[in-house]
């Protein structure tokens, strides 16, 4: 084989690490994306059984953003496997308060699918809570996954000049006192 | 059955001349604002009335003519609950909501920032317009009330946005 050749084998081959920043994002439809790269069905080379999956690391998972009140409406089970009192519900907010990578991670586990690759793909997914990913892994990333939704932008981002030249809708009728 | 309500409505605004002002007239005299300040020096405190130029003279949009008065049905614009910079224009600094009298737009438009506003207000992006009392972090909030939110705009039933509306006619 020629360099050329085995720089292009390596280069179709390799495992890749993508990062994904999920501020301001919908885990449960960034988790399709993430599942279909976890899985390298973005890849020609794709079969399920070849395992040409990528890594990907999610930053920013405490920011991930939920339609209105799913907040409060959407709620996550769990049982321990003990009778008597073994099953809870929890609701999204409260789950998110106390372990904040937990909901991307159920939105993954299930885009991903029941197989029996599923404990292999899951565990090349690393979440983070914010932007403080360990040197050992970031080194490896060479990928971005772009971001489903348009970030917003809050009201104090603008700086007066710009919130004071915008072009405005109405004036004030003469006489309005302004407060 | 909106699209038909919407024609009666604004069959109506064309017809009760009286209510519908036509902002595209430019008066010569411009509109002077007031604006009361409160001033504390030392033990003696100085309530002041200033009468000035509206800080928005020379920025606001001329638009042409329509069917209804009101400026946003004129713009003919598709307002998401992210563009603050617009929905700003509708509040007083405590957050509140400027009253149909003063904004000059149509009962269906004042109900359709109504309800933008009140999303833009949960998903914490307009946290310097609110009151003096407030948390001004989101992150301060209690509970799911911390956690970032967004919302969708076509929940809002009573109007719909003019991209849908307007080119059925």
């Amino acid at each position: 084989m020629s360099s050329m050749q085995r720089a292009k084998q390596w280069a179709t081959f390799a495992r890749i690490w993508h990062i994904y920043d999920a501020k301001w994002q919908n885990p449960f439809d960034s988790s399709k994306t993430i599942a279909k790269y976890l899985k390298g069905q973005h890849k020609p080379i794709y079969h399920p059984l070849s395992d040409c999956g990528d890594h990907v690391v999610v930053i920013n998972c405490r920011d991930i953003a939920l339609p209105g009140p799913e907040w409060y409406q959407r709620v996550f089970f769990h049982h321990t496997g003990y009778p008597k009192g073994g099953a809870t519900w929890t609701l999204a907010w409260e789950l998110h308060e106390k372990n904040p990578t937990k909901i991307m991670e159920r939105a993954v586990h299930r885009a991903v699918g029941g197989t029996l690759l599923r404990k292999g793909l899951m565990a090349r997914l690393h979440l983070f809570p914010d932007e403080h990913v360990s040197e050992d892994l970031l080194r490896h990333v060479t990928s971005q996954i772009p971001q489903l939704r348009v970030q917003p932008r809050r009201l104090d981002s603008y700086s007066e000049e710009e919130v004071r030249d915008f072009p405005k809708v109405f004036d004030y009728p003469a006489d309005h006192v302004i407060r | 059955m909106s699209l038909v309500w919407r024609r009666a409505v604004c069959a109506t605004a064309r017809t009760c001349s009286a209510m519908a002002q036509h902002k595209t007239l430019c008066t010569a005299r411009p509109a002077l604002v007031k604006q009361i300040v409160c001033a504390e020096e030392g033990n003696v405190t100085v309530i002041q009335g200033r009468v000035m130029p509206s800080p928005r003279e020379n920025r606001v949009v001329q638009t042409g003519g329509g069917t209804c008065a009101c400026p946003l049905c004129q713009l003919h614009l598709d307002i998401k609950h992210t563009d603050v910079l617009i929905l700003s224009q509708f509040l007083r600094s405590d957050g509140c909501l400027l009253p149909r009298r003063v904004s000059g737009v149509c009962r269906l438009q004042q109900r359709r920032v109504q309800q933008l506003v009140a999303m833009a207000q949960k998903a914490g992006l307009m946290p310097n317009l609110a009151p003096s009392s407030s948390k001004r972090d989101p992150r301060r909030r209690f509970g799911f009330k911390k956690f970032n939110k967004y919302y969708d705009e076509s929940t809002i039933r009573d109007v719909q946005p003019f991209s849908s509306a307007m080119s059925a006619r």
